[in-house]
């Protein structure tokens, strides 16, 4: 029998990898993962009107055009809002004529009686919002210059006046010291969280399909007259749960390549801005200690990961054997989708609602442990001995299910009539052993 | 040998088949038949293994039907049970392994047979790609790729034309000579008597008439009387113990009660001009179906 349960799990992982659709469905998922990380520099590749270069002519009447450009251009630079070049005119009305055909903006630096100084603008079409705040940013700078020398303060004075005020922090508590936590969670949700929450749906569509098909062909009666329904039934969830498996150390790996296009590609001045953006993220993760937690968590996240990726198997095949059609099993699954979205606005959520009971008491439920329980603890909101709990309840959780999804599954996979067939189920659980 | 010994099972409390009893000698070819909903699939089911009885037994060579004897089984669902996406070369590795085959038999015993059905060229082919015969011939191949022990046939004839009867036949018979034991059902009586030697018929579940082929004419007294000729019909009609005539072009089919009424017919026949054939025969299968079924058989 173990032979044929061998057998068994590797024709039907062979039946979902080896096909032209995996092998498609892979590739593109590469090329999208490579694509959306490189999109910047994508979209700067192919240019548009934010590539093009404006020309800024500055007429100054308030002795200010070095301070006004060097804000200019530090408020454009954190913006990343466009390419302007900026010059000094004495004169900007002698360039109006040329404003519809050159990308120009016209501004006059003019003395004002209450507000120190004021500008006025002068371009062919609408700046936009961005520039026009740039450009005001930059103009109130020179104000406040302004309004400060008007007050007589010495130079050492402006610069404490101008500068932040200093805020020192003492955090006692090791296990709290993240200094990001909305960080840190969108950092698990895009690495963790998201890839699960997509396994599971692909886990329970490919079992569901699979057993589906075998029973509305029939071929499941040679099946079973052959091996029993719990080789079948463990070989259907080895083989999903190894599918699964499988197709997330692809998508580590896609990442991985993802990331490694990304430094190879980011050549332009905004991709180089975003390498170090994400540089300074890893740096943030590193300094934050939620790689120490998840190194030290990694052991319990695996187990409790794969106790629940055959908890949804065990149930998707338990529900794909009640059903005599795939349109039913798409509407029985309906509530396991439920489930999952539930344990992920969940887990989106335990960064806003710090420490919250009722999130962290549907981290021990099973079906949501797997989704929520990594990122309390991730959030220093659980300790390991909770996360040891959460993922003991859950492995138990799936034992019990197969036990009893057995019962049924072995009845529903030769149950062609949808007649008291919620009936005939409950009664299948209640069968003793011996008849399994 | 196959011995099914007061076999009943229930679904709820409907009660699918009652107190069957029949044996399958090694070698014989046997015979179940029912109207739909009389109990062959299920007990097909019981007898692989797929359904458990609720009270009698079921043993092969003495030994209680389990997960270690199904290996010596063959079977042929009445509906088509291939997975259609797959090649058939597929389908038979599939199916074969779990015969307990190995990859390399299976191959060699496929391409035998693929070449005895004549669709040598669809070894490479999608299942869902091939017409409902050639279908049937691949389920059917898988059913006896391991030559099994024990065949089990429910309606094997489905979707063929007569020569492919024929060439099934043929694989059949040879399988009785090997010695294997053959259980199979069919709606075409003329199948079953062409090569069944024993049968049990089913009602509702029970058994309301089994043997062998012979016996169960030998006891079913009634006659079928051919005569071709001119011949006063009318006086024939009214004898006791003629059940009825068909008239046909210039033949008569009377049906009698038994042996005894032959000679009463007999001496108005010899009273008759232009008297080419005086035939008596046993009834039909089909007939002693329909009569004991009592109603019309959905053929």
């Amino acid at each position: 029998m173990k032979d044929k349960l061998k057998f068994l799990t590797k024709q039907s992982l062979d039946r979902k990898i080896n096909t032209k659709t995996f092998k498609i469905v892979n590739i593109l998922l590469l090329c999208l993962l490579i694509f959306i990380a490189n999109i910047d520099s994508i979209v700067h590749l192919f240019g548009g009107d934010f590539n093009e270069e404006t020309k800024v002519y500055v007429e100054d009447h308030v002795n200010s055009y070095s301070l006004f450009e060097e804000a200019f251009s530090n408020i454009s630079e954190s913006f990343q809002s466009g390419n302007y070049v900026l010059e000094k005119k004495d004169n900007v009305e002698e360039f109006q004529d040329s404003l519809e055909k050159e990308n120009i903006i016209l501004i006059k630096l003019l003395p004002d009686d209450t507000n120190y100084v004021k500008g006025e603008l002068i371009s062919y079409n609408d700046v936009g919002m961005i520039a026009f705040n740039v450009i005001q940013n930059a103009l109130s700078t020179v104000k406040d210059r302004f309004a400060i020398s008007a007050s007589g303060l010495s130079e050492e004075e402006i610069s404490a006046l101008t500068s932040p005020a200093v805020l020192e922090k003492t955090i006692l508590n090791e296990e709290e010291s993240s200094e990001n936590k909305e960080m840190v969670a969108s950092i698990v949700s895009l690495v963790i969280i998201l890839p699960c929450f997509f396994l599971i749906l692909l886990l329970v569509q490919m079992l569901g399909a699979e057993v589906n098909d075998e029973k509305t062909t029939r071929s499941m009666e040679i099946i079973i007259s052959n091996v029993s329904p719990k080789t079948h039934f463990l070989s259907k969830i080895f083989a999903a749960t190894l599918f699964v498996l499988i197709q997330g150390i692809l998508l580590l790996v896609y990442g991985g390549l993802a990331l490694f296009s990304r430094s190879l590609f980011s050549s332009s001045a905004t991709s180089l801005i975003q390498t170090d953006g994400m540089m300074e993220l890893l740096e943030t993760v590193k300094s934050s200690g939620i790689l120490t937690l998840f190194v030290r968590g990694l052991p319990i996240f695996i187990i409790l990961f794969l106790s629940s990726f055959l908890l949804y198997a065990i149930v998707a095949g338990v529900l794909a054997s009640m059903t005599t059609n795939i349109e039913d099993f798409q509407q029985l699954q309906t509530p396991m989708m439920l489930i999952i979205m539930l344990g992920y606005y969940l887990s989106l959520m335990a960064v806003q609602f710090d420490g919250a009971i009722f999130i962290k008491i549907m981290a021990f439920v099973p079906m949501l442990s797997f989704l929520l329980a990594p990122v309390l603890f991730l959030l220093g909101q659980f300790q390991m001995i909770e996360l040891v709990i959460s993922t003991i309840i859950n492995v138990v959780f799936t034992w019990i299910v197969f036990h009893y999804g057995l019962r049924i599954y072995k009845v529903g996979i030769l149950n062609y009539s949808s007649q008291k067939l919620w009936k005939k189920m409950f009664q299948s659980i209640k069968k003793n052993k011996k008849e399994i | 040998m196959l011995k099914v010994s007061h076999v009943t099972k229930y679904y709820d409390t409907l009660k699918a088949v009652d107190d069957l009893s029949f044996e399958v000698k090694d070698g014989e070819i046997f015979g179940l038949l029912g109207v739909n909903g009389a109990g062959k699939t299920t007990t097909f089911r019981m007898i692989i293994g797929l359904l458990e009885p609720t009270n009698g037994t079921i043993t092969l060579d003495g030994v209680p039907i389990d997960y270690t004897v199904t290996d010596k089984i063959g079977f042929l669902t009445e509906e088509r049970s291939l997975l259609t996406k797959l090649t058939v070369e597929e389908q038979m590795i599939y199916y074969g392994t779990l015969k307990g085959m190995s990859k390399n038999d299976i191959l060699k015993e496929l391409d035998y047979w693929l070449d005895r059905f004549h669709i040598k060229e669809y070894k490479k082919r999608k299942i869902k790609e091939l017409s409902k015969g050639n279908q049937q011939k691949i389920q059917f191949i898988s059913a006896i790729i391991h030559k099994p022990k024990l065949l089990i046939l429910d309606e094997p004839f489905t979707g063929l034309d007569p020569i492919n009867v024929e060439l099934f036949m043929d694989v059949m018979r040879e399988f009785k000579k090997q010695g294997s034991s053959i259980i199979f059902s069919s709606h075409r009586m003329e199948h079953v008597e062409m090569f069944c030697e024993k049968l049990v018929i089913l009602v509702k579940g029970k058994s309301v008439l089994e043997g062998s082929l012979k016996e169960i004419k030998k006891e079913y007294r009634k006659k079928n009387i051919h005569i071709i000729g001119d011949v006063d019909i009318d006086a024939i009609k009214k004898l006791d113990g003629v059940v009825e005539v068909l008239t046909f072009a210039n033949e008569f089919i009377v049906k009698i009660e038994n042996d005894s009424i032959m000679e009463n017919v007999f001496a108005i026949v010899k009273k008759g001009k232009n008297i080419s054939e005086f035939r008596v025969e046993d009834p039909s299968l089909n007939e002693i179906f329909l009569s004991k079924v009592g109603e019309v058989y959905e053929g």
